[in-house]
């Protein structure tokens, strides 16, 4: 039996471990680090209808506890992946997740209708909230622009379609609300944490498009918080991301709610680190009488329940 | 003998050697599990602390020299990177991800080489210095090596050992030649000791390295970079280590080229820089 075994609605994953979009490249090139069966899917970069050049360097840069960046979703267009990745994908060992940008409603649409046309796509994430490009946080913060988004996209598609919600807004409730009752399938909560290093010496940002998103060990609790409250607030399977980089981390965010996480900046520093997570999680399962299942959504709330206004997970 | 093909991996492994070599410079011995053979010189190796808490990200650093299954490498002490790894001892481990990026394509024997480095910068061409002895290339091959002062000229025996004639430079004129590298490498053209129509290999920091594309395009020299790109992950994964192509050139009409992936090592040709 594969303990890690884990289903995301319709989609039957050999692991609850996937890459983070953006971590792990634009095509499956550094599944050769990992070994068969530790990664559950592959969610690769984001793909937007025209080729975007990305910020100016410098894109990263580290501090305590976690990394900046601001990469600009740097990618050569739709026409490109269509012709030299997405033929790659039939032939890649494990399910690959196609992650969708854009600029405006329209965009969206013909991304979610071309990944649908593609074969080797399994699934569909929707990035309504990277930081880093000019107008990408409008349907991050507003439910009604984001349920317009989204449901136009569930016209497009009939496979499982995520929508990856962003950690800056005041509530992310309504916004986790809003996709779920446009139709999404699940929701990957979150991503990056917008921010700002500056250099006193130079009087510059750190970073060359002045603003960055942050990631790694310092998001997770923010991360942590957002989970549990999707959790509480729809019925939709959620995928965690945001700075996990251990088996702990990542039974800390199933007791949370979360049916899968994302690993992404820890795959920075080790590219195996997916493939260690697996084997970390295995071990720890075998030697405790518990199974993800049971845990998920297990976290035990000092009573009375006062997170904001979310509603109580029927299931 | 130019170099093998290695499959990268991600290992924890063992440091069984360090050596100051400089007042902040030393060299890191670590063993791996596989007997390597001889590497193209400029491929590059990302290394971090294994255990405890940060850095968040590895730091790319050049094959310095190999012997076996023991790997070294060349560390100038920077920043929270470089003094984590300043801080770990024999017997401990680091995660190393290795071998990475394409080094310098080891120029035929027939044809002059010099390779121009300051500082940290000399660290690919020990090995690099190697491959050429091997060839028989005792003849036309030259290492010129300049830091700020003769004690920053990091590990200079060991280099001189591999067997290619050096050339020093020393801001301070403590060591060699009064002045920069790029200084020395036009006193020595300009007197004819050494060939124009060399292939001029470069490595060192970036204000360095500008100044030598900035001579060799002026000088219409034929020059290869080993670029010092900030890098996240050094496998091509996270797009923060582009550097910018010239148009229509070799690297094709995409405007960047991923430093750890496509480089470090580019033709001065393909790249504006």
């Amino acid at each position: 039996m594969n303990v890690l075994q884990t289903q995301i609605g319709l989609l039957n994953l050999e692991s609850p471990l996937l890459t983070g979009s953006g971590t792990f490249g634009h095509d499956p090139a550094a599944l050769a680090f990992l070994k068969g069966g530790d990664l559950g899917a592959l969610v690769l970069k984001t793909v937007t209808p025209d080729p975007r050049e990305g910020n100016p360097n410098p894109r990263m840069c580290e501090w305590t506890g976690g990394v900046m960046n601001s990469i600009g979703l740097e990618n050569k267009g739709l026409s490109y992946w269509r012709d030299h990745v997405a033929p790659k994908l039939a032939a890649t060992p494990v399910p690959v997740v196609a992650n969708a940008g854009g600029h405006d409603l329209d965009e969206y649409g013909v991304m979610t209708a071309a990944f649908d046309a593609m074969e080797g796509v399994a699934a569909i994430e929707l990035n309504l909230s990277c930081p880093n490009v000019k107008g990408g946080t409008h349907f991050s913060t507003d439910p009604e622009a984001l349920q317009s988004v989204v449901r136009l996209c569930r016209e497009q598609t009939t496979k499982p379609m995520w929508v990856k919600l962003s950690p800056n807004v005041a509530s992310i409730t309504p916004l986790a609300q809003a996709a779920e009752a446009a139709g999404a399938d699940g929701l990957v909560v979150c991503n990056t944490v917008l921010g700002l290093l500056v250099d006193w010496k130079t009087r510059k940002p750190r970073l060359g498009n002045g603003y960055g998103g942050m990631s790694g060990p310092a998001v997770r609790p923010v991360a942590m918080r957002m989970v549990w409250e999707c959790f509480r607030a729809t019925q939709l399977p959620i995928i965690a991301s945001g700075g996990a980089s251990s088996a702990d981390d990542v039974l800390d965010f199933v007791v949370a709610g979360a049916t899968a996480v994302q690993v992404g900046t820890a795959s920075f520093r080790r590219p195996d680190a997916i493939s260690r997570i697996a084997e970390e999680l295995r071990t720890v399962l075998a030697e405790n009488d518990f199974t993800l299942d049971s845990l998920r959504g297990s976290l035990k709330w000092p009573s009375p329940v006062s997170c904001s206004g979310a509603a109580s997970r029927t299931s | 003998m130019s170099g093998q093909t290695v499959s990268a991996r991600c290992t924890d492994s063992r440091i069984v050697g360090r050596h100051c070599c400089g007042p902040d410079a030393f060299l890191l011995d670590v063993e791996v599990e596989q007997e390597l053979p001889l590497l193209r010189p400029g491929v590059f190796a990302m290394l971090s602390p294994a255990n405890g808490t940060g850095p968040e990200l590895g730091r790319p650093f050049s094959l310095y020299d190999q012997h076996g299954g023991t790997l070294r490498f060349l560390i100038q002490v920077m920043g929270v990177g470089t003094q984590a790894l300043d801080r770990l001892e024999i017997g401990e481990l680091v995660t190393l991800t290795f071998p990475l990026g394409n080094g310098f394509i080891v120029a035929d024997p027939n044809r002059p080489v010099v390779m121009v480095a300051g500082g940290v910068g000399s660290a690919p061409f020990l090995l690099y210095a190697r491959h050429r002895m091997q060839m028989g290339c005792e003849q036309n091959t030259w290492v010129l090596f300049g830091a700020r002062t003769a004690d920053r000229l990091y590990d200079a025996e060991g280099l001189a050992a591999a067997g290619a004639p050096m050339l020093f430079a020393t801001d301070d004129g403590s060591q060699g030649f009064h002045g920069n590298v790029i200084q020395m490498l036009d006193a020595e053209l300009e007197s004819g000791r050494l060939p124009r129509d060399a292939r001029f290999c470069a490595c060192g920091p970036e204000g360095l390295l500008h100044g030598f594309a900035d001579y060799a395009r002026k000088q219409g020299l034929d020059a290869e970079l080993s670029l010092e790109t900030y890098m996240g992950c050094g496998f091509g994964v996270c797009n923060a280590c582009p550097v910018e192509t010239e148009p229509d050139g070799p690297l094709g009409s995409w405007k960047w080229a991923r430093t750890c992936e496509v480089g470090p090592v580019f033709a001065l040709s393909s790249i504006r820089f």
